[in-house]
């Protein structure tokens, strides 16, 4: 926990420009990933989670802008540079993949011909070098016969394998951070395993650090290290993956592990939905914006933006939690929500 | 929250019996040797009247082209689908319209299943329209009384799809579904693409609609955790065929093919430490081609415990224990 952190993310804000104002997206998001972890970003849809990793690679929408904030790479400032000194740092150093590799990989050309392109492209190697090295990659994300698939088209693999192709490619300048937005979503749980092993193997393999992105609790226990959960534009909590999922101490964190059916009980039991819905981010509420469908909001949650609470004496790492009730002037009765985890289901 | 699904166990509101879909995919040169895609290949099924049975498995297996067949939106290759003293499998589609009020589906993307120049009214009506029920006037009631039952309420009569989120949509899915009083709804990944937190809500609402209006439910998912939480009984498909069908704590407790085996070990545990233990029945490889198939066996070629038996002979849907059955030579 002592090495400097890879990136470093500070008061990360981002907006999109509509006719209809401002869908304020990222609301003062910051956090380190270190070298070498991998963390999970959970959230749900529009909870600000994609837009966050988007924002730092330079890769939004035309209407979307970082307003404020920064985010820095082993010292460099990634926010603000120009589009061609970023796709540099791009395709070197952090890699990205997405939940649908269909439509990142072109239909009319070989897999081995994007990926030895990608390889020429960012490389000072021969053609046959540039194969070689695909053949490396292939091997080291676990496709099976690797050289006849190289001459394959995008079509003729399944979707677990479209994703390992795109891994590949990701993996083709050894970046030192990987970022997966929903990488196994689309894939069926078998397959989902599969690509979540192979990304831990790799992780540990190859020393890079991994951002994992995604709507997925499950997925989180799996491989994350460290687990950051977001909603309304905003980081809610953060801490160590072991620690958060023993104990949740923000209201949010533990509605979502409630809606979730435990699959080891036996005794059937109603799930604890979330009342409500996500917050509109045209016109986001003033304070914590959760509070609306909080079970434990107090006047406080709804008229002020609460910080984030350290929780004393956390290990192995920081863990923090946004919410007021652990303000030492809250109600001493709901704070005690807090002490010992929920049981939910049976 | 026991619903008792056993009260009258054994009155079976559907016997499905060998059905088979098989799409052509090639006509073969000229004419000959035609490929056929074997989507549902044989399956054997009884949905109980009152249950909730869940049905799983990898894309590609077969469910949801199952549940369409069903539904008659494919008429099937082959097979018997026995409902209410019909065949459906059979039936010519004008003969089909008194069933087809009977059965209503779900779908999983309420955007794309709901027309969206039409307001909720509307849309809502439509069932009742097409059946001929009532007029104008107690249609809209009806509506109104809908809107209520799926917690939504009468002013979001008038709006459009595009002005509600994905919850109130499936909401809105949901109340068309239940329009005409149906015995069987068939719920097709019907919660797959909402947010966790509105899961559980709509969840809990179908849940809470079974025991108000007596409905039956095949549940179509491959979301395991919440099939096994929803369900009374659950069949496990793989390439066209049921391979396990079991109650929901005999399958997860006790699984006894191979395939539900690896599957249910696959399941993402919202628990570090349950994560993080190692099993081996890791899943290996991927789902074979349901154009061509293995023989024998369709699970041999991704299965530790295959040998020649299993290239040779199909294994036959066998009880094993109460109400357990399995497709598998070595299974016991």
């Amino acid at each position: 926990m002592s090495s400097a952190p890879l990136l470093k993310v500070d008061n990360l804000t981002t907006h999109f420009h509509t006719s209809r104002g401002d869908v304020q997206a990222v609301r003062g998001v910051s956090f380190d990933v270190r070298p070498g972890e991998i963390l999970g970003i959970v959230g749900e849809s529009g909870s600000g989670k994609s837009i966050t990793c988007l924002s730092i690679l330079g890769l939004l929408k035309a209407n979307g802008e970082v307003v404020e904030g920064s985010a820095d790479f082993e010292g460099k400032l990634l926010t603000g540079l120009s589009d061609k000194q970023l796709r540099t740092i791009r395709g070197d150093d952090i890699a990205m993949i997405f939940q649908d590799p269909m439509t990142s990989l072109n239909p009319t050309l070989t897999v081995g011909e994007q990926l030895i392109e990608t390889i020429l492209a960012h490389k000072p190697v021969s053609r046959s070098e540039a194969r070689k090295r695909a053949l490396e990659l292939f091997d080291l994300v676990k496709i099976p016969s690797a050289a006849s698939r190289l001459d394959n088209y995008p079509h003729q693999f399944s979707g677990g394998m479209r994703q390992r192709v795109m891994i590949a490619m990701a993996l083709t300048c050894d970046p030192k951070l990987l970022i997966a937005d929903e990488p196994t979503t689309a894939l069926d749980v078998t397959i989902q395993r599969q690509i979540l092993l192979l990304l831990k193997d790799l992780q540990e393999e190859l020393g890079m650090a991994i951002i994992l992105i995604t709507h997925d609790l499950g997925v989180i226990a799996e491989v994350a290290d460290r687990i950051l959960v977001m909603y309304g534009g905003m980081v809610m909590e953060t801490g160590d993956v072991y620690d958060v999922f023993e104990s949740p101490q923000h209201p949010y964190t533990t509605g979502l592990l409630h809606s979730i059916p435990d699959v080891r009980s036996h005794t059937k039991q109603r799930l604890t939905p979330i009342p409500g819905s996500p917050p509109d981010m045209l016109r986001p509420p003033e304070g914590c914006p959760f509070a609306p469908r909080c079970p434990h909001a107090i006047q406080q949650c709804l008229e002020a933006m609460p910080p984030l609470f350290e929780r004393p004496n956390a290990k192995p790492t920081v863990h923090e939690a946004r919410c007021w009730l652990h303000h030492e002037e809250a109600p001493k009765a709901l704070q005690s929500i807090f002490d010992a985890p929920e049981v939910s289901n049976g | 929250m026991d619903k008792q699904p056993h009260m009258r166990d054994d009155e079976v509101l559907m016997r499905v019996r060998d059905l088979k879909k098989h799409f052509q995919v090639s006509a073969g040169f000229f004419g000959q040797n035609p490929k056929f895609l074997k989507a549902v290949d044989g399956v054997d099924l009884d949905i109980r009247r009152g249950e909730t049975l869940g049905l799983v498995g990898e894309s590609g297996c077969g469910k949801s082209t199952l549940a369409r067949t069903l539904i008659r939106l494919y008429s099937p290759t082959d097979g018997v689908i026995e409902f209410n003293g019909a065949d459906l499998a059979k039936l010519k589609e004008k003969d089909l319209a008194p069933h087809r009020r009977d059965i209503q589906m779900i779908f999983q993307d309420p955007y794309a299943s709901l027309n969206g120049r039409m307001n909720v009214r509307d849309l809502i009506a439509e069932p009742l329209e097409i059946a001929g029920i009532g007029n104008d006037k107690s249609r809209t009631a009806r509506v109104h009384e809908l809107l209520e039952v799926v917690g939504l309420n009468k002013d979001h009569a008038n709006r459009f799809p595009h002005e509600f989120s994905g919850g109130q949509r499936q909401r809105i899915g949901i109340a068309r579904a239940i329009a005409l009083n149906p015995q069987l709804v068939i719920c097709d990944e019907a919660i797959s693409a909402l947010d966790v937190s509105i899961q559980a809500q709509v969840v809990n609402m179908l849940e809470d609609l079974q025991k108000e209006l007596g409905l039956t439910y095949l549940f179509i998912t491959h979301d395991l955790s919440m099939v096994k939480h929803i369900s009374d009984r659950i069949g496990v498909m793989y390439l066209g065929k049921l391979v396990e069908i079991a109650p929901n704590n005999a399958l997860y407790d006790d699984p006894k093919h191979p395939y539900t085996r690896a599957l249910l070990a696959s399941i993402p545990i919202a628990d570090p430490v349950e994560a993080r233990k190692d099993n081996q029945d890791q899943m290996q490889g991927e789902i074979p081609s349901p154009i061509d198939m293995p023989s024998g066996c369709r699970f041999r070629t991704r299965c530790p415990l295959a040998t020649d038996l299993c290239a040779e002979q199909e294994p036959e849907l066998k009880e094993l224990a109460d109400n357990h059955k399995v497709a598998c030579h070595y299974a016991e």
